[in-house]
Protein backbone atom coordinates (compact mmCIF):
# COMPACT_ATOMS: atom_id res chain seq x y z
CA UNK A 1 0.00 0.00 0.00
CA UNK A 2 1.33 3.30 -0.44
CA UNK A 3 0.25 6.61 1.65
CA UNK A 4 0.95 9.74 0.50
CA UNK A 5 4.71 10.76 1.84
CA UNK A 6 6.13 13.37 3.56
CA UNK A 7 8.73 14.16 1.37
CA UNK A 8 6.92 12.70 -1.92
CA UNK A 9 8.53 15.70 -4.19
CA UNK A 10 11.93 15.75 -1.89
CA UNK A 11 13.91 14.30 -5.35
CA UNK A 12 13.14 17.22 -7.73
CA UNK A 13 16.13 19.13 -9.04
CA UNK A 14 15.77 22.41 -7.52
CA UNK A 15 17.95 24.62 -6.39
CA UNK A 16 17.01 24.17 -3.10
CA UNK A 17 16.99 20.41 -3.06
CA UNK A 18 20.51 20.46 -3.82
CA UNK A 19 21.29 22.57 -0.71
CA UNK A 20 23.41 20.86 2.48
CA UNK A 21 20.44 19.23 4.60
CA UNK A 22 22.06 20.59 7.63
CA UNK A 23 21.97 24.17 6.35
CA UNK A 24 18.43 23.82 5.55
CA UNK A 25 17.51 21.99 9.11
CA UNK A 26 19.61 25.02 10.87
CA UNK A 27 17.64 27.68 8.99
CA UNK A 28 14.40 26.40 9.72
CA UNK A 29 14.99 26.22 13.38
CA UNK A 30 16.52 29.65 12.44
CA UNK A 31 13.19 30.74 11.13
CA UNK A 32 11.10 29.19 13.61
CA UNK A 33 12.62 31.52 16.23
CA UNK A 34 12.44 34.01 14.18
CA UNK A 35 8.94 33.83 13.75
CA UNK A 36 7.88 32.41 17.60
CA UNK A 37 10.18 35.66 19.03
CA UNK A 38 8.08 38.35 16.83
CA UNK A 39 6.40 40.40 19.77
CA UNK A 40 4.24 43.15 18.49
CA UNK A 41 0.52 41.92 16.92
CA UNK A 42 1.45 43.76 13.59
CA UNK A 43 1.73 41.94 10.25
CA UNK A 44 4.53 43.62 8.91
CA UNK A 45 6.79 41.40 10.44
CA UNK A 46 4.65 38.22 9.47
CA UNK A 47 4.71 39.55 5.98
CA UNK A 48 8.01 39.85 5.62
CA UNK A 49 8.99 36.43 6.80
CA UNK A 50 5.73 34.46 4.89
CA UNK A 51 7.03 36.67 1.10
CA UNK A 52 10.38 34.93 2.18
CA UNK A 53 9.07 31.46 3.24
CA UNK A 54 6.89 31.98 -0.68
CA UNK A 55 9.85 32.40 -2.61
CA UNK A 56 11.12 29.57 -1.40
CA UNK A 57 8.33 27.56 -2.22
CA UNK A 58 8.58 28.64 -5.71
CA UNK A 59 11.74 27.89 -5.98
CA UNK A 60 11.56 24.78 -4.48
CA UNK A 61 9.03 23.97 -6.89
CA UNK A 62 6.36 22.59 -4.19
CA UNK A 63 2.76 22.10 -5.35
CA UNK A 64 0.60 24.95 -3.41
CA UNK A 65 -1.92 22.32 -2.92
CA UNK A 66 0.67 19.58 -1.11
CA UNK A 67 1.38 22.45 1.30
CA UNK A 68 -2.13 23.77 1.93
CA UNK A 69 -3.65 19.69 1.89
CA UNK A 70 -0.55 19.29 4.72
CA UNK A 71 -1.56 22.62 6.64
CA UNK A 72 -5.24 21.23 6.99
CA UNK A 73 -3.60 18.00 8.46
CA UNK A 74 -1.77 19.61 11.32
CA UNK A 75 -3.74 22.48 11.66
CA UNK A 76 -6.95 21.13 14.32
CA UNK A 77 -4.99 21.45 17.71
CA UNK A 78 -3.86 24.81 17.06
CA UNK A 79 -7.33 26.03 15.00
CA UNK A 80 -8.92 25.09 18.58
CA UNK A 81 -6.35 26.67 20.47
CA UNK A 82 -6.80 29.78 17.94
CA UNK A 83 -10.78 29.67 18.05
CA UNK A 84 -10.89 30.16 21.68
CA UNK A 85 -8.10 32.68 22.33
CA UNK A 86 -10.55 35.40 21.64
CA UNK A 87 -13.05 34.43 24.55
CA UNK A 88 -10.44 34.16 27.19
CA UNK A 89 -8.25 37.02 27.34
CA UNK A 90 -9.51 39.91 28.83
CA UNK A 91 -9.92 43.46 27.11
CA UNK A 92 -12.76 45.36 25.63
CA UNK A 93 -15.98 43.36 24.61
CA UNK A 94 -16.61 43.11 20.94
CA UNK A 95 -18.96 40.32 20.43
CA UNK A 96 -20.72 38.47 23.41
CA UNK A 97 -21.53 34.87 22.59
CA UNK A 98 -24.99 33.89 23.94
CA UNK A 99 -26.16 30.51 24.51
CA UNK A 100 -28.68 29.78 26.75
CA UNK A 101 -28.09 30.92 30.91
CA UNK A 102 -24.42 31.19 29.73
CA UNK A 103 -22.67 34.15 27.58
CA UNK A 104 -18.46 34.18 26.66
CA UNK A 105 -17.27 37.60 25.52
CA UNK A 106 -14.87 38.14 22.87
CA UNK A 107 -12.44 40.40 23.39
CA UNK A 108 -10.40 43.19 20.86
CA UNK A 109 -7.04 41.72 22.54
CA UNK A 110 -8.36 38.09 22.60
CA UNK A 111 -8.62 39.14 18.79
CA UNK A 112 -5.70 39.95 18.02
CA UNK A 113 -3.82 37.36 20.42
CA UNK A 114 -5.71 34.90 18.28
CA UNK A 115 -4.48 36.43 15.27
CA UNK A 116 -0.87 36.91 16.29
CA UNK A 117 -0.86 32.75 17.26
CA UNK A 118 -2.03 31.95 14.19
CA UNK A 119 0.41 34.27 12.13
CA UNK A 120 2.63 32.18 14.42
CA UNK A 121 1.37 28.75 13.98
CA UNK A 122 0.97 29.09 10.03
CA UNK A 123 4.80 30.24 9.68
CA UNK A 124 6.45 27.34 11.55
CA UNK A 125 4.28 24.46 10.14
CA UNK A 126 5.23 26.22 6.95
CA UNK A 127 8.33 25.85 7.29
CA UNK A 128 8.46 22.38 8.83
CA UNK A 129 6.62 21.41 6.10
CA UNK A 130 8.94 22.88 3.26
CA UNK A 131 12.04 21.55 4.64
CA UNK A 132 10.41 18.18 4.82
CA UNK A 133 9.35 18.79 0.89
CA UNK A 134 12.27 19.54 -0.20
CA UNK A 135 15.09 17.53 1.20
CA UNK A 136 14.49 13.64 1.79
CA UNK A 137 13.70 12.26 5.24
CA UNK A 138 16.87 10.09 5.50
CA UNK A 139 18.66 13.46 5.01
CA UNK A 140 16.69 15.31 7.29
CA UNK A 141 17.90 12.29 10.04
CA UNK A 142 21.73 12.59 8.45
CA UNK A 143 21.64 15.99 8.79
CA UNK A 144 20.40 16.06 12.49
CA UNK A 145 22.96 13.15 13.64
CA UNK A 146 25.50 15.93 11.75
CA UNK A 147 24.28 18.41 14.18
CA UNK A 148 24.92 16.67 17.42
CA UNK A 149 21.00 15.75 18.20
CA UNK A 150 21.51 12.75 20.27
CA UNK A 151 21.52 9.74 18.39
CA UNK A 152 19.25 7.57 20.08
CA UNK A 153 16.46 10.48 19.25
CA UNK A 154 17.41 10.61 15.65
CA UNK A 155 17.26 6.82 15.72
CA UNK A 156 14.02 6.81 16.83
CA UNK A 157 12.78 9.45 14.24
CA UNK A 158 14.21 6.52 11.49
CA UNK A 159 12.28 3.99 13.28
CA UNK A 160 8.86 5.92 13.71
CA UNK A 161 9.08 6.72 9.80
CA UNK A 162 10.03 3.70 8.86
CA UNK A 163 7.58 1.46 10.89
CA UNK A 164 4.63 4.46 10.97
CA UNK A 165 3.02 3.32 7.51
CA UNK A 166 3.73 -0.39 8.30
CA UNK A 167 1.87 0.43 11.29
CA UNK A 168 -0.61 1.74 9.58
CA UNK A 169 -1.22 -0.62 7.24
CA UNK A 170 -2.04 -3.32 9.69
CA UNK A 171 -4.39 -0.81 11.22
CA UNK A 172 -5.83 -0.42 7.85
CA UNK A 173 -6.20 -4.36 7.11
CA UNK A 174 -7.56 -4.76 10.39
CA UNK A 175 -10.09 -1.94 10.47
CA UNK A 176 -11.57 -3.56 7.12
CA UNK A 177 -11.52 -6.85 8.20
CA UNK A 178 -14.04 -5.74 10.93
CA UNK A 179 -16.12 -3.66 8.91
CA UNK A 180 -16.37 -6.64 6.64
CA UNK A 181 -17.96 -8.36 9.48
CA UNK A 182 -20.08 -6.22 11.57
CA UNK A 183 -22.22 -4.62 8.85
CA UNK A 184 -22.15 -1.00 11.02
CA UNK A 185 -25.40 -2.71 12.52
CA UNK A 186 -23.91 -4.04 16.25
CA UNK A 187 -24.87 -2.64 19.43
CA UNK A 188 -22.88 0.74 20.25
CA UNK A 189 -21.04 -1.01 23.46
CA UNK A 190 -20.24 -3.83 21.09
CA UNK A 191 -18.72 -1.42 18.34
CA UNK A 192 -16.74 -0.02 21.14
CA UNK A 193 -15.60 -2.94 22.53
CA UNK A 194 -13.92 -3.54 18.80
CA UNK A 195 -12.52 -0.44 18.80
CA UNK A 196 -10.75 -0.96 21.90
CA UNK A 197 -9.77 -4.66 20.76
CA UNK A 198 -8.40 -3.12 17.45
CA UNK A 199 -5.96 -1.39 19.56
CA UNK A 200 -5.00 -3.97 21.72
CA UNK A 201 -4.17 -6.10 19.00
CA UNK A 202 -1.86 -4.03 17.51
CA UNK A 203 -0.39 -2.82 20.77
CA UNK A 204 0.66 -6.62 20.91
CA UNK A 205 1.43 -6.95 16.92
CA UNK A 206 3.82 -4.06 17.52
CA UNK A 207 5.63 -5.59 20.36
CA UNK A 208 5.93 -8.68 18.43
CA UNK A 209 7.46 -6.62 15.59
CA UNK A 210 9.78 -5.01 17.66
CA UNK A 211 11.18 -7.73 19.05
CA UNK A 212 11.48 -9.55 15.58
CA UNK A 213 12.94 -6.58 14.21
CA UNK A 214 15.38 -6.53 17.09
CA UNK A 215 15.87 -10.15 16.62
CA UNK A 216 16.70 -9.35 12.57
CA UNK A 217 19.26 -6.23 13.83
CA UNK A 218 21.13 -8.88 16.37
CA UNK A 219 21.34 -11.14 13.58
CA UNK A 220 23.27 -8.50 11.93
CA UNK A 221 25.88 -7.60 14.97
CA UNK A 222 24.04 -4.70 15.97
CA UNK A 223 25.40 -4.38 19.57
CA UNK A 224 23.65 -0.99 20.70
CA UNK A 225 26.01 1.29 18.59
CA UNK A 226 24.68 2.47 15.40
CA UNK A 227 26.60 3.64 12.33
CA UNK A 228 27.84 6.88 12.16
CA UNK A 229 26.33 9.65 9.96
CA UNK A 230 27.47 10.11 6.46
CA UNK A 231 30.18 12.86 6.01
CA UNK A 232 29.02 15.99 4.28
CA UNK A 233 30.78 19.56 4.19
CA UNK A 234 28.73 22.79 3.67
CA UNK A 235 29.76 24.57 0.71
CA UNK A 236 29.68 28.71 -0.06
CA UNK A 237 26.14 28.55 -1.93
CA UNK A 238 25.12 26.48 1.46
CA UNK A 239 26.67 29.56 3.68
CA UNK A 240 25.45 32.39 1.55
CA UNK A 241 21.64 30.47 2.08
CA UNK A 242 22.25 30.27 5.63
CA UNK A 243 23.82 34.11 5.85
CA UNK A 244 20.44 35.17 4.07
CA UNK A 245 17.69 33.31 6.46
CA UNK A 246 20.03 34.87 9.57
CA UNK A 247 19.79 38.22 8.06
CA UNK A 248 16.00 37.97 7.30
CA UNK A 249 15.49 36.86 10.88
CA UNK A 250 17.50 39.78 12.08
CA UNK A 251 15.58 42.73 10.31
CA UNK A 252 12.19 40.70 11.32
CA UNK A 253 13.34 41.05 14.67
CA UNK A 254 14.80 44.32 14.67
CA UNK A 255 11.44 45.83 12.93
CA UNK A 256 9.40 44.24 15.01
CA UNK A 257 11.17 45.89 18.21
CA UNK A 258 12.33 48.60 17.08
CA UNK A 259 10.13 50.36 14.24
CA UNK A 260 6.78 49.87 16.93
CA UNK A 261 8.68 49.94 19.73
CA UNK B 1 35.61 -35.70 7.24
CA UNK B 2 35.71 -31.44 7.28
CA UNK B 3 33.99 -30.24 10.37
CA UNK B 4 29.82 -30.15 9.44
CA UNK B 5 29.17 -25.94 9.24
CA UNK B 6 25.95 -26.86 11.12
CA UNK B 7 25.58 -29.37 14.11
CA UNK B 8 22.91 -29.97 16.28
CA UNK B 9 22.87 -32.53 19.26
CA UNK B 10 19.84 -33.32 21.60
CA UNK B 11 18.58 -29.73 21.14
CA UNK B 12 15.34 -28.88 23.54
CA UNK B 13 13.48 -25.92 24.23
CA UNK B 14 10.69 -25.10 25.97
CA UNK B 15 8.54 -22.39 26.29
CA UNK B 16 7.62 -20.49 28.73
CA UNK B 17 3.43 -21.29 28.81
CA UNK B 18 5.03 -24.73 29.16
CA UNK B 19 4.92 -26.34 25.71
CA UNK B 20 7.63 -28.33 24.72
CA UNK B 21 9.13 -26.80 21.22
CA UNK B 22 11.81 -29.21 20.46
CA UNK B 23 12.35 -32.25 21.92
CA UNK B 24 15.53 -33.48 21.09
CA UNK B 25 16.79 -32.39 17.58
CA UNK B 26 19.95 -33.70 16.11
CA UNK B 27 21.49 -33.35 12.81
CA UNK B 28 24.18 -32.10 10.92
CA UNK B 29 25.19 -29.97 7.80
CA UNK B 30 28.33 -30.36 5.50
CA UNK B 31 29.80 -27.20 4.10
CA UNK B 32 28.09 -26.40 0.86
CA UNK B 33 25.00 -28.68 1.89
CA UNK B 34 21.42 -27.04 1.02
CA UNK B 35 19.15 -28.58 3.76
CA UNK B 36 15.36 -27.97 3.80
CA UNK B 37 14.11 -27.94 6.56
CA UNK B 38 10.04 -29.06 6.26
CA UNK B 39 7.25 -29.75 9.06
CA UNK B 40 3.49 -28.77 9.83
CA UNK B 41 2.47 -25.64 11.53
CA UNK B 42 3.75 -25.88 15.06
CA UNK B 43 6.43 -28.07 14.14
CA UNK B 44 9.13 -25.94 15.76
CA UNK B 45 11.10 -24.87 12.31
CA UNK B 46 10.97 -21.44 13.31
CA UNK B 47 11.87 -21.73 17.26
CA UNK B 48 14.57 -24.13 16.01
CA UNK B 49 16.53 -21.04 13.66
CA UNK B 50 16.15 -18.26 16.49
CA UNK B 51 17.87 -21.31 18.92
CA UNK B 52 20.49 -21.70 16.16
CA UNK B 53 20.79 -17.74 16.14
CA UNK B 54 21.30 -17.98 19.87
CA UNK B 55 18.53 -15.79 20.28
CA UNK B 56 16.49 -18.28 22.35
CA UNK B 57 18.36 -20.34 25.16
CA UNK B 58 18.08 -24.10 24.46
CA UNK B 59 19.27 -26.74 25.50
CA UNK B 60 21.85 -29.47 24.14
CA UNK B 61 24.65 -28.61 21.77
CA UNK B 62 24.63 -26.58 18.55
CA UNK B 63 27.74 -25.80 17.05
CA UNK B 64 27.58 -23.19 13.87
CA UNK B 65 30.89 -22.44 12.02
CA UNK B 66 32.92 -24.53 14.43
CA UNK B 67 32.00 -22.29 17.06
CA UNK B 68 29.95 -23.91 19.72
CA UNK B 69 27.12 -21.85 20.46
CA UNK B 70 26.40 -20.27 24.30
CA UNK B 71 25.46 -16.95 25.46
CA UNK B 72 29.29 -15.62 25.22
CA UNK B 73 29.60 -16.50 21.48
CA UNK B 74 26.31 -15.79 20.34
CA UNK B 75 27.34 -12.47 19.03
CA UNK B 76 30.56 -14.34 17.33
CA UNK B 77 28.39 -17.22 15.74
CA UNK B 78 26.33 -14.47 14.27
CA UNK B 79 28.95 -13.29 11.79
CA UNK B 80 28.83 -16.79 10.07
CA UNK B 81 25.32 -17.34 9.98
CA UNK B 82 23.19 -15.07 7.99
CA UNK B 83 19.68 -15.21 8.72
CA UNK B 84 16.64 -14.29 6.39
CA UNK B 85 13.67 -13.90 8.80
CA UNK B 86 10.05 -14.60 7.07
CA UNK B 87 8.65 -10.65 6.98
CA UNK B 88 11.04 -8.78 4.97
CA UNK B 89 9.45 -5.22 7.02
CA UNK B 90 11.12 -6.81 9.99
CA UNK B 91 14.49 -7.29 8.49
CA UNK B 92 14.79 -4.30 6.23
CA UNK B 93 14.63 -1.63 9.38
CA UNK B 94 16.87 1.44 8.27
CA UNK B 95 15.46 4.18 6.03
CA UNK B 96 17.14 3.27 2.59
CA UNK B 97 17.33 -0.17 1.08
CA UNK B 98 21.10 0.44 0.50
CA UNK B 99 21.84 1.50 4.61
CA UNK B 100 19.98 -1.57 5.43
CA UNK B 101 22.10 -3.58 2.97
CA UNK B 102 25.56 -1.92 4.76
CA UNK B 103 24.03 -2.49 8.44
CA UNK B 104 25.49 -6.12 8.10
CA UNK B 105 29.03 -4.83 7.15
CA UNK B 106 29.00 -1.62 8.97
CA UNK B 107 28.74 -3.61 12.71
CA UNK B 108 31.60 -6.22 11.39
CA UNK B 109 33.83 -2.96 11.59
CA UNK B 110 34.57 -3.38 7.87
CA UNK B 111 36.47 -0.49 6.35
CA UNK B 112 33.93 2.07 4.41
CA UNK B 113 35.49 0.94 1.12
CA UNK B 114 34.65 -2.60 2.19
CA UNK B 115 31.17 -2.17 2.86
CA UNK B 116 30.08 -0.05 -0.31
CA UNK B 117 31.45 -2.83 -2.17
CA UNK B 118 29.67 -5.49 -0.55
CA UNK B 119 26.78 -3.91 -0.28
CA UNK B 120 27.05 -3.41 -4.13
CA UNK B 121 27.64 -6.78 -4.39
CA UNK B 122 24.90 -8.30 -2.62
CA UNK B 123 22.20 -6.00 -4.66
CA UNK B 124 23.67 -6.77 -7.73
CA UNK B 125 23.46 -10.30 -7.00
CA UNK B 126 19.94 -10.26 -5.98
CA UNK B 127 19.23 -8.03 -8.92
CA UNK B 128 18.72 -4.81 -7.23
CA UNK B 129 20.86 -2.67 -8.52
CA UNK B 130 20.57 1.13 -7.91
CA UNK B 131 17.70 0.65 -5.60
CA UNK B 132 20.18 2.49 -2.90
CA UNK B 133 18.22 4.87 -2.16
CA UNK B 134 14.69 3.43 -2.52
CA UNK B 135 12.42 3.42 1.29
CA UNK B 136 11.41 -0.33 1.89
CA UNK B 137 8.13 0.99 1.91
CA UNK B 138 8.11 1.37 -1.48
CA UNK B 139 9.07 -1.68 -2.99
CA UNK B 140 7.06 -4.71 -3.95
CA UNK B 141 7.15 -8.08 -1.82
CA UNK B 142 9.24 -9.73 -4.62
CA UNK B 143 11.90 -6.96 -4.18
CA UNK B 144 11.68 -6.89 -0.77
CA UNK B 145 12.62 -10.21 0.11
CA UNK B 146 15.16 -9.70 -2.31
CA UNK B 147 16.60 -7.06 -0.43
CA UNK B 148 16.22 -9.13 2.63
CA UNK B 149 18.37 -11.39 1.30
CA UNK B 150 20.56 -8.81 0.27
CA UNK B 151 21.05 -7.78 3.63
CA UNK B 152 22.63 -10.95 4.75
CA UNK B 153 24.69 -11.72 0.98
CA UNK B 154 26.70 -8.45 1.99
CA UNK B 155 27.77 -10.04 5.51
CA UNK B 156 28.98 -13.08 3.24
CA UNK B 157 28.05 -15.46 6.01
CA UNK B 158 29.81 -19.28 6.05
CA UNK B 159 25.25 -20.41 6.64
CA UNK B 160 22.61 -19.17 4.90
CA UNK B 161 19.38 -19.83 7.10
CA UNK B 162 16.08 -18.80 5.03
CA UNK B 163 12.77 -18.83 6.95
CA UNK B 164 9.85 -19.15 4.26
CA UNK B 165 11.97 -17.22 1.94
CA UNK B 166 8.97 -17.48 -0.96
CA UNK B 167 6.01 -16.39 1.42
CA UNK B 168 3.84 -13.98 -0.40
CA UNK B 169 5.51 -13.56 -3.70
CA UNK B 170 4.17 -14.44 -7.26
CA UNK B 171 5.01 -17.18 -9.08
CA UNK B 172 7.63 -15.46 -11.08
CA UNK B 173 9.57 -13.59 -8.20
CA UNK B 174 9.13 -16.95 -6.58
CA UNK B 175 10.98 -18.50 -9.85
CA UNK B 176 13.63 -16.01 -9.55
CA UNK B 177 14.53 -15.94 -6.15
CA UNK B 178 14.39 -19.82 -6.25
CA UNK B 179 16.95 -19.05 -9.40
CA UNK B 180 19.22 -17.37 -7.19
CA UNK B 181 19.37 -19.19 -4.55
CA UNK B 182 20.35 -22.45 -6.49
CA UNK B 183 23.39 -20.01 -7.95
CA UNK B 184 24.69 -19.61 -4.48
CA UNK B 185 27.72 -21.89 -2.93
CA UNK B 186 26.80 -21.10 0.90
CA UNK B 187 25.88 -23.75 3.16
CA UNK B 188 21.84 -23.01 3.34
CA UNK B 189 19.35 -24.40 5.87
CA UNK B 190 15.70 -23.35 3.73
CA UNK B 191 13.26 -23.28 6.25
CA UNK B 192 9.42 -23.81 4.94
CA UNK B 193 6.26 -25.13 3.63
CA UNK B 194 7.27 -24.58 0.08
CA UNK B 195 8.42 -28.29 -0.82
CA UNK B 196 8.88 -27.36 -4.25
CA UNK B 197 11.08 -25.23 -3.43
CA UNK B 198 12.98 -26.83 -1.51
CA UNK B 199 13.14 -30.03 -3.97
CA UNK B 200 14.28 -27.23 -6.49
CA UNK B 201 17.00 -25.67 -4.36
CA UNK B 202 17.71 -28.30 -1.69
CA UNK B 203 19.18 -31.72 -2.04
CA UNK B 204 18.30 -33.02 1.20
CA UNK B 205 15.42 -32.34 3.54
CA UNK B 206 14.88 -32.77 7.22
CA UNK B 207 11.13 -33.21 8.40
CA UNK B 208 10.57 -32.15 11.93
CA UNK B 209 7.12 -32.96 13.80
CA UNK B 210 6.31 -31.71 17.49
CA UNK B 211 10.06 -30.92 17.98
CA UNK B 212 11.21 -33.73 17.00
CA UNK B 213 13.26 -35.37 13.29
CA UNK B 214 10.87 -37.24 11.84
CA UNK B 215 12.59 -38.33 8.54
CA UNK B 216 16.09 -36.73 7.56
CA UNK B 217 17.23 -37.62 3.44
CA UNK B 218 17.79 -36.80 0.15
CA UNK B 219 14.83 -34.43 -0.77
CA UNK B 220 14.04 -35.98 -3.88
CA UNK B 221 13.66 -39.39 -1.89
CA UNK B 222 11.56 -37.85 1.04
CA UNK B 223 9.61 -35.27 -0.86
CA UNK B 224 8.08 -37.90 -3.13
CA UNK B 225 6.67 -40.17 -0.17
CA UNK B 226 3.02 -39.39 -0.36
CA UNK B 227 2.50 -41.50 2.62
CA UNK B 228 5.27 -40.21 5.04
CA UNK B 229 4.15 -35.87 4.35
CA UNK B 230 0.75 -37.15 4.58
CA UNK B 231 1.36 -38.50 8.19
CA UNK B 232 3.51 -35.16 9.05
CA UNK B 233 0.38 -33.08 7.72
CA UNK B 234 1.79 -32.24 4.69
CA UNK B 235 1.70 -33.00 1.02
CA UNK B 236 2.78 -34.20 -2.31
CA UNK B 237 5.09 -30.86 -4.36
CA UNK B 238 2.64 -30.10 -6.77
CA UNK B 239 5.80 -31.01 -9.55
CA UNK B 240 5.69 -34.23 -7.77
CA UNK B 241 2.02 -34.71 -7.50
CA UNK B 242 1.20 -33.75 -11.18
CA UNK B 243 3.73 -36.32 -12.77
CA UNK B 244 2.26 -39.21 -11.12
Amino acid sequence: MHHMMLDQFAAQQTPVRRLDPAAKTVAAIVFILAAVLVRKDHLLPFTLLAAALAVYHAVGKVPLLYTLKRMLMVSPFALAIVVLFPFLEPGRVVWTLQLGPWAASVTDAGLLRAGHLGCTFALCAVTTLLLLATTPFQEVLSALARLRVPRAFVVQLAFLYRYLWVLLDELMRMRRARAARDGGLGPWSLRFRSHAGVVGVLFLRTYDRAERIYWAMAARGFDGRLPAPPTQRMTSKDAVFLCGVAALAAATLTLDRLAYG
Amino acid sequence: MAEPSLELVDVRYRYHAGAEALRGVTFSVAAGERVGLVGPNGAGKSTLLLAIAGFLAAEGRIRVAGHTLNRSTARDVRRHLGIVFQDPDDQLFMPRVGEDVAFGPVTMGLAPEEVRVRTAAALDAVGLSGFEDRSPHHLSQGEKQRAALATVLAMRPQILALDEPTAGLDPRARRRLIALLQSLTTTMLVVGHDLDLILDVCGRAILLDRGQVAADGPAAEMLRDGALLESHGLELPLSVAGRA
